[in-house]
């Protein structure tokens, strides 16, 4: 049984864009097949058509050569094509089982969950996915919650499983267990697309690859004629530097220090347990971590935007732990938080006002607003940050992802802080985007900011940090210098080993957080 | 395969579409409306002669248009203030007899003979619009309080102080206030204490300038000043008010104080220019009435005067059209309801484009022809 999907001369136009113009992919069975490509390249929409959620203007869909017609994501699974969106749709509080049936009605109005367990249990062993069926999804770690959506699409018996960016919440650990469980389904004869900007990943799991650009494919290749760099011309239209040039130099004073810092979460977890960090003037201090490592109420407790149980707090000696928000900026801490759209800028509002959020009360004219101060200001940061926008006027929300994070970044270093915390600054940002983001800390860093640098990238903070913090569970496992630091050693700090511990206590533990899953 | 109405991403929000569907929302509600005068053998269009025309087509009607668009415009604009903020406050009926009966009771106390004695008006009015404010500011802030401090739902909280409101004005005029009768109402305000009537030969007060000058007052708090900035901030996304040093709290505090001083103002302006007396039943509808305002305003503090002076007239026609052409009042309020909801639901129609296009049908788009072959 052969099953080959072609897509030809897809069109569609959205207003003003044309998000797909005349785009054709093949995808060959048991082939992992990556889609690369910047944001706006027209890959999600691609997808989203292929998976039923948007309706095509023209072009054909056809499997095995015969034409099917797509028009909601029920006629998509039907005819074997699955989804794991990247932000997984399952209900939290039911059990593995009970969100792998959920819309099926398999028994009609009866529902026999006991069968689908059995079934579900055949499938996992079968495809290597270690998986209790009676566990409650909202308990399962964030890799494994990726296997119930995966096994989700097996149980629907999905011959050709789209995966968008599913590399982007997982340890090293859990992204090697989730390639073993792709080679897998390849070797069933089932085919992946893999959404992703990762060019390492692509190289080292797919077999071809096809990249978009401005809604055109500009080239398919199969991996062994192809190179990481020629991939990023391809996908960017022009040569990328991607390995950060950092100059030498040498830390100053401590800029920023943490003492024991304690904190918790709204539900009373301890979020952050009696972590201590120093952060050094013309210093990248990165933090490494899985999300959910407490990297999140550490900033926020930084800023005092989240309430502290315990410890300290000092920028430049001085204690600025309770002060309110407005005088820990006054004091000189910029914060660009990770939730770019909901936190760091107001999206109904135009790029103009987002320019001088924080600094409402510095550009004013007496009792009114210094609106042509904030004006002149916000134009500085477009043209010094390069942020392309219709306009200082234009809603910042409408603002690419990329873009939107210039102008929050400019706004952040523009303000002269002495001490800058980024937290996850090119997450889902496209190569040319985190080019520029890069080259903008580097630069913050030169001019001796201290910066502290969360991220779950590790490429990212081996190129920019000049140590690294790696962050569990609320504590900090070790610091090691980026320069002579291994990938191995951070990733199972990541997973909570300490450096140092025999490589067989390592696989114990794991073993045993396995079970608990199980 | 061109479709007539092409469903957009964003919304239009130029303000021509935004006027051209409300506008049609209006009109579309009208029509409607009409099927209700035909259950009455009326022809609607008499009936809308009689409800536009004694409005806005006689001096003395105008008058009482002007009369009903103040409390309606202060009430709207209070709305404003507040919603922009993120506090749904609904308690305006409160602020209103609140706002009342404050004024009144200084009112009263500058009677001859009473504890302050007569005031010239320049001094009077200043004390009064502050009196009114604070009262009916404080009585809103209290919601404020509970939503800021203790997270309570001001939605519900709001709604229910109207009540109390209420009962706290039943208690005034049928008690303490009470004027020597056998009616629940206070005594009547003395002369000195009224405002002063504007256009000879109506019922026209100053109120409307009050109204007027609150309305320049709130766009440019909103517009111009860092703490309408802050407030607006507030409103669309507490999480970046936060992050950017904005105390949250103490804003929902202030935009609370704000709208209820507004709803003060309205019931001042009500008892100093028109009822010049405090009544049990003041209110009546005013203070939700205003809120519907503020909507069909779309929250925006210039165009809200017009929208008030629309509802207002409206309401002095809905007795014209009653003595006229016998068709019951209460059907404006039909009418006046209808225009608000077809206007929430308009909104929908921003988010479709007429493709002319295909009227024309020589040139298909030009992407499709390149494809169909």
């Amino acid at each position: 049984m052969k099953h080959t999907l072609e897509m030809r001369n897809i069109v569609k136009r959205f207003p003003g864009v044309l998000a797909n113009n005349n785009v054709n992919l093949t995808i060959q069975a048991g082939e992992i097949h990556a889609l690369l490509g910047e944001n706006g390249a027209g890959k999600s929409t691609l997808m989203q058509i292929l998976y039923g959620f948007h309706s095509m203007d023209s072009g054909e869909i056809l499997i095995d050569g015969e034409r099917v017609r797509l028009g909601s994501p029920k006629d998509a699974i039907a005819l074997g094509i699955g989804m794991v969106h990247q932000e997984f749709m399952l209900v939290r509080r039911f059990s593995v089982v009970e969100n792998t049936v959920l819309g099926l009605r398999e028994g009609g109005a009866l529902l026999d969950l006991q069968r689908a367990s059995e079934k579900l249990k055949e499938l996992s062993n079968r495809h290597g996915l270690a998986l209790d069926p009676a566990a409650i999804v909202g308990s399962l770690p964030i890799g494994v919650q990726q296997r119930v959506e995966i096994l989700k699409l097996l149980y629907r018996d999905a011959r050709l499983l789209i995966l968008d960016e599913p590399t982007a919440v997982l340890t090293p650990q859990e992204k090697d267990q989730l390639f073993a469980v792709l080679r897998k389904l390849r070797e069933d004869g089932r085919s992946v697309v893999l959404v992703t900007h990762k060019l390492a990943e692509i190289m080292e799991i797919a077999d071809r690859v096809t990249v978009m650009r401005d809604g055109q494919v500009v080239a398919t290749r199969m991996i062994g004629s192809t190179s990481g760099q020629e991939l990023t011309r391809l996908m960017v239209g022009r040569e990328v530097n991607l390995r950060a040039d950092k100059s030498n130099q040498k830390a100053g004073a401590p800029i920023l220090q943490i003492e024991e810092l304690r904190v918790q979460d709204e539900t009373g977890h301890e979020k952050v347990r009696g972590l201590s960090l120093e952060v050094h003037a013309g210093e990248i201090l990165g933090i490494a971590g899985v999300d959910g490592n407490g990297q999140s109420e550490l900033a926020e407790a930084i800023m005092h935007l989240r309430e502290i149980e315990s410890g300290r707090v000092l920028l430049k000696g001085t204690e600025v732990t309770r002060l309110s928000v407005a005088q820990h900026r006054a004091a000189g801490i910029s914060y660009v938080p990770a939730d770019r759209r909901h936190v760091g800028s107001v999206t109904e509002m135009s790029v103009a006002d987002n320019a001088i959020l924080g600094l409402q009360r510095k550009y004013t004219r007496g009792l009114f607003r210094g609106i042509r101060e904030a004006r002149e200001s916000a134009l500085g940061l477009v043209t010094r940050f390069g942020i392309r926008t219709a306009g200082i006027d234009f809603a910042a929300g409408k603002l690419s992802g990329g873009n939107l994070q210039k102008l929050i970044l400019g706004r952040e270093i523009m303000r002269g802080s002495a001490a800058l915390i980024v937290e996850h600054p090119t997450r889902g940002l496209d190569v040319g985007a985190v080019e520029a983001v890069w080259g903008e800390l580097l630069r913050a860093r030169q001019e001796g900011k201290a910066i502290l640098l969360i991220s779950a990238e590790l490429e990212e903070l081996l190129n920019l940090a000049d140590r690294i913090a790696v962050m569990f569970e609320g504590r900090i496992m070790g610091v090691v210098d980026a320069a002579g630091a291994s990938v191995e050693e951070i990733g199972l700090m990541m997973a909570g080993i300490a450096p140092g511990a025999a490589p067989a206590a390592g696989r114990q533990i794991k073993e045993t957080r396995h079970g608990e899953t199980l | 395969m061109a479709k007539l109405f092409e469903r957009r991403l964003t919304p239009a929000d130029s303000p021509l579409a935004i006027f051209a569907t409300t506008a049609g929302a209006f009109l579309a509600a009208m029509f409607v409306t009409s099927f209700l005068f035909l259950s009455y053998d009326a022809s609607p269009f008499q009936a809308y002669f009689a409800l536009f025309h004694e409005p806005f087509g006689t001096l003395r009607g105008f008058g009482y248009s002007l009369v009903r668009t103040s409390p309606l415009a202060l009430i709207a604009l209070g709305t404003i203030v507040s919603w922009r903020s993120g506090f749904s406050y609904l308690g305006f009926e409160g602020c209103f007899v609140i706002g009342a009966s404050a004024t009144a009771w200084l009112a009263l106390l500058t009677a001859p003979g009473a504890r302050i004695g007569p005031l010239p008006f320049f001094l009077f009015l200043p004390l009064a619009i502050v009196f009114g404010f604070v009262a009916a500011g404080i009585w809103a802030g209290l919601v404020g309080l509970v939503r800021a401090r203790l997270g309570g739902n001001e939605v519900l909280i709001s709604l229910m102080s109207n009540y109390v409101a209420i009962f706290i004005l039943q208690y005034l005029v049928s008690g303490p206030m009470r004027a020597p009768g056998s009616l629940p109402e206070t005594k009547l305000l003395p002369r000195s204490t009224w405002l002063p009537f504007i256009i000879p030969g109506t019922r026209a007060h100053a109120g409307i300038l009050i109204a007027i000058a609150a309305a320049i007052l709130v766009w440019m708090l909103l517009q111009k000043m860092p703490l309408g900035y802050e407030l607006i901030v507030t409103g669309f996304n507490a999480s970046a008010a936060r992050y950017a040093g904005i105390d949250v709290g103490r804003r929902i505090l202030l935009a609370a104080f704000f709208a209820g001083g507004l709803g003060g103002l309205a019931g001042m302006v009500e008892v100093l220019g028109s009822q010049h007396r405090v009544m049990d039943g003041i209110s009546g509808g005013v203070g939700f009435v205003g809120i519907i305002v503020a909507l069909l305003a779309r929250l925006n503090p210039v165009a809200v005067i017009p929208t008030a002076l629309l509802y207002g007239g409206m309401s002095v026609g809905a007795d014209a059209m009653q003595r006229r052409v016998s068709i019951p009042s209460s059907i404006t309020f039909i009418l006046q309801s209808l225009a608000v909801l077809l206007v929430s639901a308009f909104d929908a129609l921003r988010y479709y484009k007429i493709n002319f296009s295909v009227f024309s049908r020589r040139t298909p788009p030009p992407v499709a022809e390149e494809v169909s072959k």
